[in-house]
C-alpha cells in the first residue's frame, strides 16, 4: 500500500466519522491547550521581566555600607578599586514639590552624575543627558520621566525640554525626558533627576550619596563580582566576615532573575503533571473510540482484507486515524492555548508585574514542536491496541459479522 | 486447456468448544480457463467454507489447492493478501460497498492494495465499470444511492478492476429480484464470453442455467449433475 493511499482511505474514514471524531478529541485539545496556554504565559512574563530589567540591568549592582555615610568621595574610591565595573555611579534620594504653571505634585528628587544614565542604560525619550559642566556648576536643570511629563503637562507629547519647572521655589529648565522611572511614592507623584551637586546644595544640602550603583562589564560572572565586592567593602571598612551581612547591602538583578526563573521552573512542572494526566485521559477517549471504530467496521476490514489487505496495510491505516486525530487535536489545542494566553495575558500581568507591564503570551518553535511531536507518541500508544485488533481479524468471520 | 484451479482431496475441519465439525470432505475439482462454474447447494452443505477456501481466505485442513499452478495451501498470510490483491476477484451478497464513497473509488479500492500507479487507476476502474455495463453518469454517485442491482454490477466492476484470475461470486443474486438478478447474470455471463474464468456459488437453479458447468454440493462432498439427480429420484423414491 503506498502512503498516498493510506493517507488518503484514513482522511475519508476520519471525515465519515467527523462528529465523533471531534467530540473524542476534546480531551487532547483541553490538554494541549492548557500547556501552551501557561507556557505561553511564562514564557511572556520571562520577556516582560527581563524586559522590563532590561538585559543589560543584570550587570547592575546595587552597593550600600549601613555602618558608614557615603559621599561621592567613596564612589571614586569604589571606582578606582573596583575592577569589575564599566561604571560606578552614586545617587542620593530627596523630595520636594514640583510645581509648573497649572500643576502641583509631590516629587520623588534624584541627584545623579552625568555616567549614572550610561550604567543604568536609561532611554531618553527627548533632550539629553546631564554635561560635566552642568554638574560641576551645580546648574539649574532637571530631567523628568514620561508619566511625570504628563502629570505636570497634561500630555506625554508635549515638547517639555526648554520648559521650566519650580522646585521648592527654585526653578529648573528641563533638559530631557526619559522613559519611566520607578516610583515607590504612589502614581500621582513625579519623578526629577537633578545634577547630583544640585540636589546637594539646593535639595538635600548634603553631599551623602543614598545609593551606589555599579554596572559590571558584560560576559562578567555576577556571583562572583558580587563576592568580590562584598570582600573589597568588608576590608576597607574592617568589617569581619559574619557581620558583612548585615552592614554590607551588595544586591545583582541577576539573583532577582535567577529566583523568578527557579518559581517558573516549579511553574512548568506542575503544568507538565497537569498536561501529562490531561493526556492520558485524552488517549484513553481516543482509544476507546478507536476500539468503538473496529468494531463498527469490522465488515470494511474483511472487505479491505478480502480485496487483498495486509495485516500491516490494516495496522497502519487505523494507527494513522489515531495519529492524525491526536495530531489535529493538539494542532487546535496549540491555537487554542495561544490565544487563550492573550486572553489571560491581563491577569498575569496583574499577578506577577503588579500591573505595571504588560505579558505579551510567547511560545517558542521548540514548544509547539514538543506538543506535536507528544501528541503523534499519543496516537501511536493508544492507537496500537485497536488497530492489532483490526488487523487480527479474521476475514471470513469478519465479512459476515452482523 | 489450461487450468484456473486444481483442487485435490480437500478436508476442512472447524475446532470448536462443541467439538469438530467436518465442513468439506474430500473435495476435488477442477476449472479450466474461460470457464464459468457454478457450485450449488443448500446452506450448510459446506459451499461457504469452499468459497472462503477457493478465495484464499481460509486454508484447507488437509489436500492441496492450486490456482494458476500456485499451492496456495502453502501460503504465508501476506502471500494470501497478496494473491487476493492480485489473483482473485470476490463478489459478495451483500455487495459489501463503502457505503458512503463513490462508485469510481469503490471499483478503485482494489488497485490500492496491488500497487496500481495512480495514472492508471481511473482508467481501469473506468474499463470495468464499462464492462459492467453501469453508465457514466453514476460513475460519481455514492453507493448507498443506487438500486441493488447497480450496486452489485458496482462490485462486480470491483472485482474485476484487477484483471483477476478467477472471480468467485457468493450468491451473488441472493438479495435481489428475479428482474434484477437477471441482469447481474447476464453481466456474468458477458463476462464469460470476454474470457473470464467464474467460480459461482448458490442455492439458486435458476442462477445455474448461465454456467457452463454445475456442480452440487452435499454434506462437504461434491456430485456431478447426474450423481445429483440420481441422488433426487432415490429421495423420491423413498418418499
Amino acid at each position: 500500500m503506498k502512503p498516498r493511499d493510506l493517507v488518503v482511505e484514513t482522511l475519508s474514514a476520519l471525515d465519515s466519522n467527523r462528529g465523533r471524531s471531534a467530540l473524542t478529541v476534546l480531551g487532547i485539545v483541553i490538554g494541549i491547550s492548557a500547556v501552551i496556554a501557561m507556557t505561553a504565559l511564562i514564557g511572556g512574563i520571562n520577556r516582560a521581566l527581563v524586559g522590563e530589567l532590561g538585559l543589560s540591568q543584570a550587570q547592575l549592582v546595587y552597593i550600600n555600607v549601613w555602618t558608614k555615610e557615603l559621599t561621592y568621595e567613596d564612589v571614586e574610591r569604589y571606582a578606582r578599586d573596583l575592577k569589575d565595573f564599566e561604571y560606578i555611579t552614586g545617587s542620593s534620594y530627596g523630595s520636594g514639590e514640583v510645581t509648573t504653571g497649572e500643576k502641583k505634585a509631590s516629587g520623588e528628587l534624584r541627584g545623579v552624575k552625568p555616567e549614572y544614565f550610561k550604567a543604568m542604560g536609561t532611554k531618553f525619550l527627548q533632550g539629553r543627558p546631564f554635561t560635566d559642566g552642568e554638574e560641576r556648576s551645580g546648574s539649574m536643570v532637571v530631567i523628568l520621566d514620561e508619566a511625570s511629563v504628563r502629570t505636570l503637562f497634561g500630555s506625554a507629547d508635549t515638547d517639555a525640554v526648554g520648559k521650566t519647572v519650580r522646585i521648592n521655589n527654585d526653578t529648573y529648565t528641563i533638559v530631557g525626558v526619559v522613559e519611566n522611572l520607578n516610583t515607590y511614592m504612589g502614581a500621582d507623584s513625579v519623578n526629577a533627576i537633578l545634577p547630583f551637586s544640585t540636589m546637594a546644595t539646593r535639595v538635600t544640602g548634603s553631599q551623602t550619596v543614598s545609593e551606589v550603583t555599579g554596572f559590571a562589564y558584560e560576559g562578567s560572572d555576577m556571583e562572583a563580582v558580587v563576592q568580590r565586592t562584598t570582600s573589597y567593602l568588608g576590608e576597607l571598612y574592617n568589617i569581619p566576615e559574619e557581620e558583612r551581612e548585615d552592614n554590607l547591602y551588595v544586591f545583582s538583578m541577576q539573583s532577582m532573575i535567577d529566583s523568578v526563573n527557579a518559581t517558573m521552573g516549579s511553574f512548568s512542572l506542575l503544568m507538565t503533571v497537569v498536561a501529562s494526566i490531561s493526556l492520558l485521559v485524552g488517549g484513553i477517549g481516543i482509544m476507546n473510540m478507536m476500539l468503538t471504530n473496529v468494531t463498527e467496521r469490522i465488515r470494511e476490514i474483511g472487505l479491505r482484507k478480502a480485496l487483498g489487505a495486509r495485516r500491516i496495510d490494516i495496522t497502519s491505516q487505523f494507527i494513522l486515524e489515531s495519529v492524525c486525530l491526536c495530531l489535529a487535536g493538539g494542532l487546535i489545542g496549540v491555537v487554542l492555548g495561544y490565544l487563550g494566553a492573550f486572553a489571560l495575558a491581563g491577569l498575569a500581568s496583574e499577578a506577577f508585574m503588579d500591573g505595571t507591564t504588560e505579558v505579551v503570551p510567547y511560545v517558542d518553535a521548540g514548544t509547539v514542536l514538543m506538543a506535536t511531536a507528544i501528541c503523534v507518541g499519543t496516537g501511536l500508544v493508544f492507537g496500537w491496541y485497536p488497530a492489532r485488533r483490526a488487523a487480527k481479524l479474521d476475514p471470513v468471520e469478519s465479512l459476515h459479522y452482523q | 486447456m489450461a487450468k484456473v484451479l486444481d483442487v485435490q482431496n480437500v478436508h476442512r475441519i472447524y475446532e470448536s468448544a462443541a467439538g469438530y465439525t467436518h465442513a468439506l470432505r474430500g473435495v476435488s475439482l477442477t476449472v479450466d480457463r474461460g470457464e464459468f462454474l457454478c457450485v450449488m447447494g443448500p446452506s450448510g452443505s459446506g459451499k461457504s467454507t469452499l468459497m472462503n477456501i477457493l478465495g484464499g481466505l481460509d486454508r484447507p485442513t488437509s489436500g492441496t489447492y492450486k490456482l494458476e499452478g500456485v499451492d496456495v495451501s502453502e501460503l504465508s498470510d501476506d502471500e494470501l493478501a497478496e494473491l487476493r490483491a492480485t489473483r482473485l476477484g470476490f463478489v459478495f451478497q451483500s455487495f459489501n460497498l463503502l457505503p458512503r464513497a463513490t462508485v469510481m473509488r469503490n471499483v478503485q479500492l482494489p488497485l490500492v492494495y496491488c500497487d496500481v500507479p495512480m495514472s492508471e487507476r481511473v482508467e481501469r476502474a473506468v474499463r470495468a465499470l464499462h464492462a459492467v455495463g453501469l453508465p457514466p453518469e453514476y460513475y460519481d454517485h455514492r453507493s448507498n444511492e443506487l438500486s441493488g442491482g447497480q450496486m452489485q454490477r458496482v462490485a462486480i466492476a470491483r472485482a474485476l478492476v484487477n484483471d483477476p484470475a478467477l472471480i468467485l461470486a457468493d450468491e451473488p443474486t441472493g438479495n435481489l429480484d428475479s428482474a434484477t438478478s437477471e441482469m447481474v447474470m447476464q453481466t456474468f455471463a458477458r463476462l464469460r464470453s470476454e474470457g473470464k474464468t467464474i467460480v459461482l456459488i448458490t442455492h439458486d437453479p435458476e442462477v445455474c442455467v448461465w454456467s457452463d458447468r454445475t456442480v452440487h454440493i452435499r454434506d462437504g462432498k461434491l456430485l456431478t449433475d447426474a450423481e445429483e439427480r440420481a441422488r433426487h429420484s432415490s429421495e423420491r423414491g423413498r418418499t
